[in-house]
């Protein structure tokens, strides 16, 4: 991977020079661009631009890295309880049609110029994931649990757009099994020389389960759906069912780049604790958001909390129908012969 | 959404101008429908397809004639059959100048070829046509996968050793295992059957009713062979001379012993078996249409007028309807487009998909609030009287080749209504002999349509 | 279905081997194609002398058929036909001079040459040396027939009095059996009643502008009938059982005809027919009966529904259809029935009681019917098919099978378009003076002679 080159606001390029910054490489627009007025919680933070978007295979054996250096600072007593000050910024970003046409045919979604929000979140992910493997980033990413997913959608991005994006970490806080964290990344394409717009933000939550930073009594006692202890849950009239084959984790991992072992085989996902490979939880939740299809509008919020993993290859029994509600629509994919709900989420038109 | 479109006929059916001239059903053939891996599974589609045309040319003696189109569609269709209706017609006894093209709708492929080709006929652009479907499942196209898809696409454009050999390398073991059809929604990964049922559950609809309609349609269908009905409709193919599903001594107490193979996993008690379901069919069937002057022309008796058709489609993919319900929508438009009501058809044939499907659109029909909520009426469209309903029997019990029902139920249905006609002259000669025809298919779509008696 | 020994004892070395062992050797016979010479070589013209002036009119007629005409034999001629006029002889005496001219030209005929006598019928009324003059024709054409080899055969027209020999009838059946479509026609005498009937404008389609029905046309001789129909111009509905529908389909497109699927047993198979007929074509005028089952059994063992469907399918059914016809006031433009009889329904066949019964009922039925019909200058006559190449005697077993081909005069078994052929000829307009007659199409098979 190339190292990040860091920045404070205001300050020169190259003023300052992150961890693991080495030969950096400046990307010279990004001063040009300030930062956005309407993130006054991003007011402060220390910048650091990456030259170019890193892969992500390279972020993950340097997750593994920074995992036992986690370990290791936490049986020292010495792991960091804050979130680093920074926020991640990549400029100039496209998509490939090629890479976007692979996606589209992997998640049922139409061929269309049109980047689905899940596509979004690909081409962004790997700027988040470089701020979590940081040294000072105080959670290992080996092993974290995606919990749930918010994307607002707020205009549409089209293929040739130019797109900058920006990722922090925030509300770092207890959860029963450990310590969960969110990562929110906000995409802007470009609508002139100087000018661009706000166009899709993403708020992931994750949770490095047994690492216990913080008290564990402000652990947040919310559950998901169809959680042991919860009211019976009560499988609704399907719409659809999902014959997930062994290979669809790694067929995701081709198209997204996340080639996190638990969703490539049964090994390799032995090796981190799953009886077998499973289901990357945003596939579930863009394949719910393709099959919404066209009724979704050109804006909208996308949720989606996951509440237990698809074990491949499996069966997934859905339910996809509109919300009188929310005027959206709601979405639910669960076990059909344990019962068990998998993930559920939501799809509301911006109005 | 109910609104006539320009050319809606007037209610009685006749032609109100020149330009609006009737397109009549002379008469029908189709081959006995034969189970999947049955006598027919050596048989292509446009072997079948060329069948029942040579049955249809020989029944009228239309033996080099130029019709002036042939419409045909198979649901299954292989890649080289990209052609398949011109290459059968090019195979039958036909003028090799009659025209062809292919049509597809899934399930309604049938009835849809034969309200296109109606249409071409009442506007003029035709004199004559034949509307005809085909499928197999024992011959269903098998697919390679993807990957090896790819890799050959590739391996076809590449020019240099090492760009062959890139090609050839991507191909996987688990990439050369062909890919069969699977009969499910693509959207939803249900099959039909599962699909119907959760309709099945959400209207409930008991097992016994299921199970009744489908005998009904058995005891229907043999009689009706029986009575010589289908001796100038049918056309015996590779020794088949009936339908092979047809069971004449099928029973309730013989369909009650069968295990339900539908909705097993739901909560509600599982009611949809195989004998209250279609079975997958091979086999082929075809409608002669033409102008009442095309007719006369050819001293070709016309049995009855194809009126008005309406098509519907409902969005199974986000629950709010069930898969197979889009008729039930397509119906009232129809009738209220036209000034009829249900009692106004002496028959009524309704595609059998599943037995359920039939009484799920009878239920909502007679169902106040969803007629109210949903279609928008004053309150229930009506009832369907079994007497009027599928009277020589449906798909139950005659199996159901997708694209060969609609020409099935066509010429049924023609010959229906004539009868009935002719049993009427001295008395009633005067009063108009209707039938309803609905047809339900994949992707949640209905045809449905008309046929006065001529 | 193929006849391996014909072939064999016609070709090659084993041509010569059955030369040599003295086997019966059956020649192929020469069957009708369109622009063949009628007649494979010179008429050779023979009279009583009593009978010259009807020799005269004769060779007159076959002049005009375009024949090479002789009233006299030259050493080293080969003739294609000898036609033996007989039809003034008064006594036995006479048939001597002209009986014995023919023998002496029957080295010399071509293969598949014609011997063809014109003689008139004996009946109670004639002088008792008249009619043994007459009757004895009949056994002197028959035994003639048995000489001829090289697929020569030899038949006889027999004019009842009253008809001359220029009558439609008498010329037509003189020159069906000229010609090769009666190839497997042998020793058979075929009389004609009347001068009604018509010569054709056309000898090559004298069926144009008739419509045909032809029941039991999916296969086998119905086919063959259809076909041959259609070849002589007629328009063809074929008819066959539902369950035979596939087969029939074919028949019809091939012959450009219509192909209707109906039961002859069901109640309404007449009016069915015929509304078809009118409907589509406009008339019905020629209707063959050719539809028939087999359910053989020993009387013995014979069981009520075997009995009941042959009856039913075989003479039934054709009487309830020729009724339907005859009382439509429909069926009058010199309509032409022509029945499927059997050589079993003449001689009997054991195993064949109710078979038997029914082909020889057939035989009563048309001569029952034509009278019916003559007002509208229409006829119905019979066929006797014999030993005929079909699905259905393929199934016979070997030895049975070759007994019953080598019985015949022409040492082989026919083919179904030597049946249709006749059946053809007694459809045509020229027939219309055969009045309830059979024609055996049997290669004169040794059954019932």
């Amino acid at each position: 991977m190339r190292a990040p080159a860091v920045r404070a606001p205001g300050a020169g390029a190259g003023a300052g020079a992150g961890p693991g910054a080495g030969a950096g490489l400046v990307a010279g627009a990004a001063q040009d661009r300030p930062v956005t007025p309407e993130q006054p919680t991003l007011r402060g933070r220390t910048e650091v631009v990456l030259a170019a978007v890193p892969g992500l295979g390279g972020l993950y054996a340097r997750g593994v890295g920074t995992s036992a250096r986690h370990a290791v600072a936490s049986r020292l007593g010495r792991a960091s309880s804050t979130l680093p000050d920074v926020v991640y910024v990549a400029h100039g970003l496209r998509a490939g049609a090629d890479h976007l046409t692979a996606y589209q045919h992997l998640l049922g979604e139409s061929a269309s110029d049109v980047l689905p929000a899940g596509f979004v979140h690909v081409l962004a992910f790997p700027v988040a994931t470089a701020l979590m493997v940081r040294p000072d980033f105080p959670l290992p990413l080996a092993g974290m649990v995606h919990l749930a997913n918010r994307v607002e959608q707020l205009r549409p991005v089209s293929l040739g757009d130019v797109l900058d994006v920006r990722a922090y970490a925030r509300d770092l806080r207890a959860h029963r099994s450990g310590t969960q964290v969110e990562l929110v990344t906000e995409v802007r394409v470009a609508t002139g020389p100087h000018g661009s717009e706000l166009a899709w933000r993403g708020t992931s939550t994750y949770l490095a389960k047994g690492t216990h930073l913080l008290p564990r009594d402000a652990a947040d006692p919310g559950r998901a759906p169809g959680r042991a202890g919860s009211d019976p849950w009560v499988a609704p009239t399907a719409t659809a069912q999902w014959r997930l084959a062994g290979d669809i984790g790694r067929r995701y991992a081709t198209v997204s780049g996340d080639r996190n072992p638990i969703h490539l085989s049964a090994l390799t996902a032995r090796a981190l604790g799953f009886p077998r490979a499973i289901a990357h939880g945003m596939y579930t939740a863009s394949r719910a958001l393709a099959e919404v299809g066209a009724a979704r509008t050109e804006a909208f919020t996308w949720t989606v909390e996951f509440a237990g993993p698809v074990l491949l290859p499996g069966t997934v029994t859905v339910r996809i129908a509109t919300d009188g509600a929310t005027g959206g629509f709601g979405y639910t994919g669960w076990n059909a012969g344990s019962g068990r709900v998998h993930f559920s989420g939501a799809v509301v038109p911006r109005s | 959404m109910a609104a006539s479109p320009p050319n809606s006929p007037d209610p009685s059916g006749s032609p109100t101008s020149p330009a609006q001239r009737r397109a009549v059903v002379v008469g029908g053939n189709r081959l006995p429908f034969a189970r999947a891996g049955g006598p027919y599974a050596a048989a292509s589609n446009q072997d079948m397809l060329t069948a029942v045309l040579d049955g249809l040319v020989a029944r009228f003696g239309l033996q080099g004639e130029v019709i002036g189109s042939v419409a045909a569609g198979a649901v299954l269709k292989h890649s080289q059959d990209f052609n398949l209706t011109r290459e059968s017609v090019l195979g039958s006894a036909l003028s090799p100048q009659t025209p062809a093209y292919d049509v597809q709708q899934a399930c309604a492929t049938g009835l849809e070829t034969v309200v296109g080709l109606a249409n071409k006929i009442r506007l003029g652009q035709l004199d004559s046509a034949i509307a005809a479907g085909v499928d197999t499942t024992s011959d269903a196209p098998i697919a390679v996968s993807d990957n090896l898809r790819h890799a050959l696409l590739k391996l076809s454009r590449a020019r240099s050793v090492g760009q062959k050999l890139k090609a050839v390398a991507a191909i996987r073991p688990k990439d050369l295992a062909p890919v069969p059809p699977r009969i499910v929604e693509p959207r939803t990964g249900l099959t039909m059957g599962e699909h119907q049922a959760l309709t099945t559950a959400q209207w409930g609809i008991t097992r016994e009713a299921q199970d009744t309609l489908a005998l009904a349609s058995h005891t229907r269908l043999a009689a009706a062979y029986d009575a010589g009905f289908f001796d100038d409709l049918v056309t015996p193919f590779r020794g088949q001379t009936r339908d092979q599903n047809l069971r004449a001594d099928s029973s309730l107490e013989k369909l009650g012993t069968l295990a339900p193979t539908f909705g097993v996993k739901l909560p509600t008690p599982a009611t949809m078996t195989a004998g209250n379901s279609t079975p997958l069919s091979d086999g082929a069937s075809a409608v002669l249409l033409a102008s009442d002057e095309w007719a006369a022309a050819h001293d070709l008796p016309v049995l009855a007028v194809v009126v008005d058709a309406e098509t519907a489609a409902v969005d199974f993919a986000h629950g709010q309807d069930g898969l197979l319900m889009a008729p039930v929508f397509a119906v009232p438009r129809l009738l209220a487009r036209n000034g009829l009501t249900l009692d106004d058809f002496d028959f009524v044939e309704i595609h059998e998909a599943f037995a359920s499907t039939v009484l799920c659109a009878l239920a909502a029909w007679e169902d106040d609030e969803f007629c109210k909520t949903r279609l928008g009426l004053p309150g229930a469209l009506g009832s369907i009287d079994r007497d009027r309903l599928n009277v020589t029997g449906s798909s139950l019990a005659a199996g159901h080749p997708f694209a060969a029902t609609g020409g099935r139920l066509v010429a049924t249905a023609a010959k229906l209504v004539a009868e009935r006609k002719a049993e009427l002259a001295g008395t009633d000669a005067d009063r108009p002999v209707r039938v309803l025809i609905s047809v339900c298919a994949a992707g949640g779509l209905g045809v449905t349509a008309i046929l006065e008696a001529a | 279905m193929t006849d391996t020994y014909l072939n064999l004892v016609n070709s090659g070395f084993t041509k010569k081997m059955a030369k040599q062992l003295g086997l019966p050797r059956p020649a192929p016979l020469v069957r009708f194609q369109a622009g063949q010479p009628l007649v494979r070589g010179p008429v050779l013209v023979l009279a009583a002398a009593s009978s010259g002036t009807d020799a005269d009119a004769v060779g007159k007629q076959l002049l005009g058929w375009g024949l090479d005409v002789r009233r006299h034999a030259s050493a080293g001629d080969t003739f294609g036909a000898v036609v033996l006029v007989l039809t003034a002889i008064a006594h036995p005496d006479e048939l001597a001079e002209p009986v014995l001219a023919t023998g002496a030209t029957l080295r010399s005929l071509a293969r598949g040459a014609r011997v063809v006598t014109l003689s008139r019928v004996a009946t109670a009324d004639d002088a008792p040396a008249v009619a043994a003059a007459r009757h004895g024709v009949d056994g002197l054409l028959r035994s003639l027939a048995k000489e001829l080899r090289g697929g020569a055969t030899g038949n006889g027209v027999q004019l009842a009095d009253g008809v001359g020999v220029d009558a439609p009838s008498a010329l037509g059946a003189l020159r069906f059996f000229l010609s090769a479509r009666s190839a497997y026609v042998d020793g058979q005498l075929l009389t004609v009643d009347t001068t009604a009937g018509t010569l054709p404008e056309d000898w090559d389609r004298p069926l144009a502008g008739r419509v045909a029905v032809v029941t039991g046309a999916a296969r086998g001789i119905g086919a063959a009938i259809a076909e041959t129909l259609a070849r002589d111009g007629a328009t063809v509905i074929a008819v066959d059982v539902p369950a035979a529908g596939e087969a029939l389909a074919k028949v019809a497109n091939k012959i450009r005809g219509t192909a209707l699927q109906l039961d002859v047993t069901a109640p309404d198979a007449g009016d069915r027919l015929l509304e078809l007929a009118l409907r589509r074509y406009g008339s019905l005028d020629i209707v063959v009966h050719n539809a028939g089952i087999l359910r053989d059994k020993l009387l013995v063992n014979m069981t009520p529904e075997k009995w009941a469907a042959v009856i039913a399918v075989n003479i039934a059914a054709q009487l309830r259809i020729n009724e339907q016809l005859l009382v439509s006031g429909e069926f009058t433009r010199a309509p032409r029935i022509v029945s499927l009889a059997s050589t079993s329904g003449i001689a009997g066949n054991r195993g064949q009681t109710n078979y038997g019964a029914s082909k020889s009922g057939v035989i009563g039925m048309v001569r029952a019917t034509a009278p019916l019909l003559t007002a509208f200058g229409g006829t119905a006559n019979a066929v006797a098919p014999g030993f005929i190449e079909t699905d259905m005697t393929a199934k016979i077993p070997f030895a049975s099978r070759e007994i019953a081909r080598r019985a015949s005069s022409l040492q082989q078994g026919g083919q179904p378009v030597d049946v249709a052929e006749a059946v053809a000829f007694l459809a045509s307009p020229q027939a219309g003076g055969v009045v309830g007659r059979v024609l055996r199409v049997c290669g004169q098979n040794l059954v019932g002679a």
